[in-house]
């Protein structure tokens, strides 16, 4: 009862009810979450990428399969690898997860580097066109394209290392895959290599960040 | 000689037989005879004139006027002194009596004087006649008649011109002939004209002193008679009056008697010689003795004067050279603008070099210079300039290279150490770039340490070389203790370690656009110097720089 008590008078409590015992809940499954149905992700491999898949399959379908416990099979028909969780799959980012390994593979990248994105939770990749960055046409383009490359790729493999990030260039489309901060550095890299700037002073740049960074620790 | 003189003689009387007029047009026989009879008179008149230098008259391819050039230069000391002695015998007719027989023969001279004297009054008439009429073609005819015009002449022109030499001539000649004995002997005589003399010696020291012969000359000439002395005199005074002269000489004369007292004018002489000894072919030894004892006379007189003169002219020069300034030479201490120009080339200077002279190069030393190169290039010894190693002051950061090559391990892996190392900070990789040189280290190590075996491990310390390793900045606590229980923010690496306040501070948005375009310049610059630098290392190794395309 809320009545106001003039004066201080206790008022004997009704005979608490004992609560009933706080009730345990085990956290809810990724299966129960779901209500009990399965995910699925579908993620479809280009046509270049079919026979580095088939090579790889086994390396791919391992750690997904064993541990992050989702189904994964290849739809030859429609030329997809799917994915689909299981009633004992531990976490309900892992499928989330695995479909971004596949999809990081389709793109370009290796499995090596690829199962990276399993293992750590920070990395991400970011893609982006040549075009957003500069409108080359023709020769400028292929030039452009060369320039990111380098002679034998030494340009990409010094950004790669210095920025340890892993990039993909494929014609006109560039992927990044490293750590938010490095992808940056990479990407402006990149971009600079884009815009027309020669490789040594990229170098040069590179250089001075990778010292800031070591310094950092 | 008496076939010549005879011949003379009839040629003369041929002469004067012939017809006046034939003289006018030239006749071979007539001038024969009219040599013939001059030399016979000229050679009758020699022993009177002991100084002619012709002994005969040279006729024979002579010229008119030759001959009577000869016959001119004997005749007149002869009438000068035949003048005197007329004279002589005028004022003392006593002396003719006393005259001395010559030994040459002067009886004949006498008579033929006599006889002369009448001729020469018979020609006189002659020669007046014919002085109208004269040509050149008479000349020679005329040589005897001109002998005579002459006699007539000069007896009156030498009075009124030519004056004073002829007289001292003819006095000389009188003096030299033969007075010099008689004089002498006369002691009155020379007691009274040393008186008169003295008187004159006050007079000539007044004057001045002119003509040395001249004077002399007459003064001598006083000493030969006390009676002619006094007109002597007159006549020199008078003489000395018309030409300024003084008898200064006169009162000396005594004591400085000299040769043109007793032997006349040497100046005349001497030319009369000359001419003579042009014109004669032959010469007999006396006319030699005299001549060259004259000579000398003249000579040692004349070289003592000449001497003198030589002196006084070189007092006057170095008095005038006394009184001028002096050559720069002389002047001690003279700088370029005070001397000519190019006159240091002239003049031998002394100087010490500080400088070691030039070598002169022989083949001596290019052999040695040569052995040398050879010996050096054998041995290898070449002075090259070795580039001093430069110490290293500061520890030089380690420049983290970029790596072309792909990485070999996965990303996952990069991110895996990544973590590792910020987890546990000492499990860092050693900063080796290489692994290569990883083993060479270790191999090193190894060597190193048996080397200090064998030294017994008694070694010199090792330099301070820094370390060229990063320091990783982590907390110092966790560096030391695993197990960081308390993190203590106290950095491994000291705050100017970190940063040392040089670099870029501001980032790049925060620039303005002055600061912007500086940093670009010096960026830039640092650039460019950097390349400039790399060019010329590439130059020096010989390789062509790559172009590299981006």
């Amino acid at each position: 009862s809320n009545m106001v008590l003039s004066s201080m008078e206790v008022e004997a409590a009704p005979e608490a009810k004992p609560l009933p015992p706080k009730p345990k809940f085990e956290p809810l499954k990724p299966h129960e979450m779901s209500d009990g149905q399965f995910q699925f992700r579908k993620v479809s491999v280009p046509q270049h990428r079919y026979n580095p898949l088939k090579k790889a399959w086994m390396d791919i379908y391992t750690p997904i399969y064993e541990q992050m416990k989702i189904d994964i099979r290849m739809n030859l028909k429609a030329r997809k690898v799917e994915l689909k969780t299981r009633p004992d799959t531990p976490d309900i980012s892992n499928l989330q997860k695995c479909a971004d390994f596949v999809h990081a593979f389709m793109m370009g990248f290796d499995v090596v580097d690829a199962i990276a994105l399993l293992r750590l939770d920070e990395l991400y990749v970011e893609s982006f066109e040549i075009k957003d960055v500069k409108t080359l046409r023709g020769d400028h383009l292929s030039r452009a394209i060369g320039r990111l490359s380098g002679k034998g790729g030494k340009t990409k493999f010094a950004i790669e290392n210095a920025t340890k990030t892993k990039i993909v260039i494929a014609d006109t489309k560039i992927h990044i895959l490293g750590s938010f901060a490095n992808i940056k550095i990479a990407r402006d890299s990149l971009c600079s290599l884009i815009m027309g700037s020669p490789a040594g002073k990229v170098y040069s740049k590179l250089r001075a960040v990778t010292a800031r960074l070591a310094e950092r620790f | 000689m008496a076939d010549s003189k005879d011949a003379g003689e009839e040629a003369l009387r041929r002469l004067i037989a012939t017809f006046q007029p034939s003289f006018l047009a030239p006749n071979p026989a007539l001038s024969e005879t009219s040599r013939a009879a001059s030399r016979h008179l000229f050679s009758a008149l020699r022993p009177f004139c002991p100084k002619s230098p012709l002994d005969q008259l040279l006729i024979d391819g002579f010229d008119a006027e030759q001959i009577w050039q000869q016959i001119d230069l004997q005749s007149q000391p002869l009438l000068s002194s035949l003048r005197r002695q007329v004279k002589h015998f005028a004022k003392n007719p006593e002396e003719i009596s006393k005259l001395k027989v010559v030994p040459l023969g002067k009886k004949v001279e006498k008579e033929q004087r006599e006889d002369w004297v009448e001729e020469s009054d018979g020609f006189d008439e002659e020669l007046e006649d014919d002085e109208e009429g004269e040509g050149k073609g008479g000349e020679e005819g005329m040589d005897i008649e001109d002998e005579d015009e002459e006699q007539g002449r000069e007896s009156d022109n030498e009075e009124e011109s030519e004056g004073e030499d002829e007289e001292e001539k003819g006095e000389d000649g009188e003096a030299g002939d033969g007075g010099i004995e008689d004089k002498f002997l006369k002691i009155d005589e020379l007691a009274k004209y040393l008186e008169k003399e003295e008187e004159n010696f006050e007079k000539a020291e007044e004057d001045t002193r002119g003509k040395k012969g001249a004077d002399d000359e007459e003064n001598t000439e006083d000493d030969d008679d006390d009676d002619e002395e006094e007109e002597e005199e007159e006549e020199e005074s008078d003489e000395d009056a018309e030409f300024g002269f003084g008898g200064e000489d006169a009162a000396g004369d005594m004591e400085n008697a000299r040769y043109e007292d007793f032997f006349g004018d040497k100046g005349k002489y001497s030319k009369k010689m000359k001419a003579q000894l042009h014109q004669e072919s032959e010469g007999s030894d006396e006319e030699d003795d005299d001549m060259k004892f004259k000579k000398q006379n003249k000579g040692t007189a004349s070289t003592h004067q000449k001497q003198l003169e030589k002196i006084h002219s070189k007092i006057e020069e170095m008095e005038k050279a006394n009184l001028e300034p002096k050559t720069w030479t002389m002047q001690g201490e003279v700088t370029a603008a005070k001397r000519p120009k190019n006159s240091a080339l002239e003049v031998d200077l002394d100087f010490e070099h500080n400088v070691r002279p030039a070598p002169v190069i022989t083949e001596e030393v290019t052999a040695s210079i040569e052995d040398m190169i050879k010996k050096r290039i054998t041995e290898g010894n070449f002075n090259d300039v070795q580039k001093a190693p430069k110490l290293p002051s500061k520890v030089p950061r380690e420049v983290k290279e970029l790596d072309d090559n792909k990485s070999k391990k996965g990303l996952a892996e990069i991110y895996e150490q990544e973590y590792v190392e910020k987890e546990d900070p000492t499990s860092a990789p050693l900063s080796f770039r290489d692994e290569q040189k990883q083993q060479a280290s270790v191999l090193f190590k190894k060597l190193g340490l048996k080397l200090d075996a064998l030294a017994h491990f008694s070694f010199a310390p090792k330099p301070v070389i820094e370390d060229m390793s990063v320091q990783i900045n982590v907390p110092a606590l966790a560096m030391e203790e695993i197990a960081p229980v308390a993190v203590s923010d106290a950095a491994m690496l000291a705050p100017e370690e970190v940063f040392e306040g040089k670099g870029d501070i501001k980032e790049e948005t925060e620039l303005t656009k002055e600061e912007r375009k500086r940093r670009r310049a010096n960026k830039k610059r640092r650039f460019k110097a950097a390349a400039v630098k790399r060019m010329g290392k590439k130059v020096q190794e010989g390789a062509l720089p790559n172009q590299m395309n981006g």
